[in-house]
């Protein structure tokens, strides 16, 4: 048996396990990243508008103050997120973004020659740094250039199949080298998984086609409860058709919203912010005024950025033009983009503290695949970076204290009974005949994410969802594969990720069925209002035998306490 | 109405199959707006799992999925179907790479390449409470290089890199020059000293093939023929100032 073995495995090579790995790497740990592309390949690259600093560049009636983007957060987050994880990842934010800027990222600048902020979401001050509308790039970038410097190993395009436990203990990986088809162990003393989102459950999402929420899927199965899953973010404005990003940048800079009447309809849901509100809230009016026959084909709203003039759609937003060419065939300069909502980000995740370890010692979690949580329920534009690069550096930094003090562990017989049961699994897997087409399943799967747990949700689609998705796990279960080998078999890959997605669909399904409110993202339209007496609290997801068991914990509250939420 | 039915004819390659490597059609409905990638998605789908290529953002920003297209190197998510319509297409791995499996290509060298000019910034000492300060001139100067996603379609282009695969190539020229180009970096004369070579600045043929098929609009020849510049002015300033101390001595 091929044993590997590591002091910290990072799986995922998106800018939370980048961050991580450096961390730990400083400080002498032997570090390794598994990703299942190449880590220039992962999500994070498409990152268009920002990340938020309360840095106080740009020109304001006030200074700004990490404060004030506690408070902004908090509120967008309809009072759901921990606070004490908010006021860490605003503090330390601002040394974070000036340390990725020493690090060479190429943020666009103010006339002094400092990095550049402009207004976002549901904030009070322009706080969001950004490298034009490609900050994600630029990011993802500059840190991938500091792990090539620092030298650290990666496994590219090799999948994590599972996690190996012992006595309650993480203890490393199972992981498949996909072009060899080679089943490999990986022994490490902390694992911190970063595997990002799973925007692939739904039918329109803004996600790279990878983004199949596998690491939340791994910690699920060993045992480790998923934490408010039913918050899922909807972007206000992905692109007509292929439902690319279209970033909040495009707003921020005056972007306006338009439906078919000609109307800049967010005066009658944002009076205040307008096109500024925060995502659930633009991503509700949006669907509203299609739904209620004011877009356009029954289908979308308009992005109209023609008057910003060709100049300054030139510099700050020459990506969004670029994609509006390449997969609408329309120049912005010219004409209005074809925008509708489209699932985006997930709230909720594996539950950290603020040092992302999980419940399961040995066991790390960091960026979108973890809920500390900083964004409750609902994330504000330009947070999702900064959460990933405050709490990579956190991350790393735990896992590297908690491997030095852990001895060496002799090789674990875990593991040789681990490769067993995959293997009988896979035996059984490949035995089946040929049954229903697992593409069927998925796509199944998905219009019904998108069109019955969706922005808008009720008793009954719920209802019908849960049913649904215990017919497509029994269905899964009779799908058979042409191909018996594990070396490049996508039919094998998608099994196994769908197996995942199911249950997280699950997941979603049971949380958001259950609460009987609404809250940032999560809107019930037989339950209207948010319920502070009764759901202001965490949810947690456990699997068990027989199906997903819900629990609740507390919310912690420093010193914001909730209000009523306008813009 | 007209034909819906995308024909692809696709290079497959598997090492341990005999022949390794063979031509297939494949048919595939398409709807309006397809691109490639989603074409090539849905016959891995629907009609044959082993077909083997990458992907991951399909909104050209990731470099996963270059690939040749009756001979032209395009990122497939940016290729729309509807322009290959009522053509015959072939679909091949980016040429000059060695090939793992179908559209996988081994990019092994590209990021050795890559490695070899230090790719990091090597930045002069600044407090760590503040960004160092930049103006936008010199970002701007920059900014067409840093868009460069290593998708490595311009090595498969560049007759130099064809030649001697030990030529650093284009992606690689341009980021030398990004680092060169920018403020922040302490390592001027360094760069320049490390790309005067026949393997570096000098392999180039400035055909601008490179600049031709970059799916972000990155010149990287631009960046050598600067770089070029500033390394014959260091030596004619160099050779004034040896012949300076020589007549003085």
């Amino acid at each position: 048996m091929e044993i590997l073995s590591h002091d910290i495995l990072i799986i995922g090579g998106g800018l939370a396990g980048l961050r991580a790995a450096i961390e730990a790497k400083k400080v002498g740990r032997d570090v390794a990243i598994l990703s299942k592309v190449h880590p220039l390949r992962s999500h994070s690259v498409a990152a268009q508008g920002g990340i938020n600093a309360a840095l106080g560049n740009a020109p304001a009636p006030m200074k700004d103050t990490w404060e004030n983007h506690a408070f902004d957060t908090i509120k967008g987050s309809d009072y759901l997120a921990d606070q004490d994880a908010v006021e860490v990842m605003c503090q330390e934010g601002i040394g974070r973004v000036i340390e990725m800027e020493h690090w060479g990222t190429l943020f666009s600048r103010t006339e002094d020659g400092k990095i550049a902020q402009r207004p976002f979401g549901g904030a009070g001050f322009p706080r969001t740094c950004y490298a034009a509308d490609r900050t994600g790039h630029n990011l993802l970038h500059a840190l991938y250039e500091q792990v090539t410097g620092f030298q650290i190993p990666v496994y590219e395009e090799w999948y994590a199949l599972s996690l190996m436990i012992e006595d309650g203990k993480c203890i490393g990986i199972l992981a498949l080298h996909f072009f060899e088809g080679r089943i490999i162990s990986i022994q490490a003393k902390a694992v911190i998984l970063a595997t990002g989102g799973y925007g692939r459950i739904y039918l329109r999402s803004t996600n790279a086609v990878i983004n199949t929420g596998s690491g939340c899927f791994l910690a699920y199965h060993a045992g480790v409860p998923l934490e408010d899953m039913e918050f899922v973010q909807f972007h206000p404005t992905s692109l007509y058709g292929t439902n690319i990003l279209i970033t909040e940048g495009a707003r921020g800079e005056g972007g306006y919203l338009i439906n078919v009447k000609g109307e800049r309809f967010m005066e009658r849901y944002a009076p205040h912010l307008m096109e500024l509100g925060p995502r659930d809230i633009v991503a509700r009016a949006i669907q509203t005024e299609i739904n209620e026959g004011r877009g356009f084909e029954g289908e979308f709203a308009h992005l109209d950025l023609r008057h910003l003039g060709r100049d300054k759609i030139l510099d700050r937003l020459p990506g969004i033009r670029q994609i509006a060419l390449d997969f609408a065939g329309l120049d912005p300069i010219l004409k209005p983009i074809p925008i509708q909502p489209a699932q985006h980000y997930s709230m909720g995740g594996i539950p950290t503290n603020v040092d992302g370890e999980t419940p399961l010692p040995g066991l790390f979690a960091a960026g979108e695949c973890a809920c500390i949580s900083v964004h409750g329920a609902n994330r504000l534009g330009g947070n999702s970076l900064l959460e990933t690069v405050v709490f990579g550096a956190r991350v790393g930094r735990k896992a590297a204290q908690k491997a030095e003090a852990e001895k060496e562990r002799p090789k674990q017989p875990c593991f040789q009974e681990g490769v067993r049961a995959f293997q009988s699994q896979l035996k059984e897997i490949f035995e089946r005949k040929e049954g229903p087409p697992c593409f069927q399943l998925r796509d199944e799967m998905k219009s019904l994410m998108t069109y019955q747990v969706g922005i808008f949700r009720k008793e009954s689609d719920l209802q019908m969802a849960k049913e649904k998705i215990k017919e497509l796990k029994r269905r899964l279960h009779h799908v058979g594969m042409k191909q018996k080998g594990l070396a490049f078999n996508y039919e094998f890959i998608q099994y196994w990720e769908l197996e995942g997605m199911l249950h997280l669909a699950e997941v979603i399904v049971e949380g958001a069925l259950a609460r009987e409110e609404s809250r940032g993202s999560h809107f019930r339209i037989d339950y209207p209002h948010r319920d502070d007496e009764h759901w202001l609290c965490h949810t947690l997801a456990s699997k068990t035998p027989e199906g997903v068991k819900l629990d609740y914990k507390k919310v912690m509250i420093t010193s914001y306490s909730p209000e009523e939420r306008a813009y | 109405m007209r034909s819906t039915l995308l024909t692809l004819k696709i290079r497959r390659f598997h090492k341990e199959k005999d022949p390794p490597h063979w031509r297939e059609t494949f048919q595939v409905g398409i709807r309006k707006g397809m691109n490639l990638l989603e074409a090539l998605l849905r016959i891995q789908d629907k009609q044959d799992g082993t077909l083997a290529f990458r992907y991951s953002c399909r909104g050209a920003v990731c470099g996963s999925c270059a690939m040749r297209v009756n001979g032209k190197d395009v990122l497939a998510c940016r290729t729309h179907v509807e322009d290959l319509l009522d053509k015959y297409i072939l679909i091949e791995p980016l040429p000059l790479y060695p090939v793992i499996r179908d559209l996988i290509v081994d990019m092994s060298t590209f990021f050795n390449h890559y490695r070899r000019i230090e790719p990091y910034l090597h930045g002069n000492p600044v407090s760590p409470q503040t960004e160092h300060t930049m103006g936008e001139n010199e970002r701007k100067e920059i900014d067409p290089y840093i868009q460069c996603i290593l998708c490595g379609i311009c090595f498969g282009s560049c007759p130099a890199f064809g030649k001697d695969p030990q030529f650093l190539g284009p992606a690689m020229l341009a980021k030398a020059y990004r680092f060169l180009a920018d403020p922040r970096d302490k390592r001027n004369e360094e760069i320049l000293k490390s790309m005067n070579d026949p393997k570096g600045v000098w392999g180039c043929k400035t055909v601008f093939n490179c600049v031709k098929v970059c799916p972000k609009e990155v010149p990287p020849t631009h960046a050598i023929v600067k770089m070029r510049g500033r390394i014959l002015r260091y030596r004619i300033s160099h050779l004034f100032s040896q012949f300076i101390s020589l007549f003085r001595s």
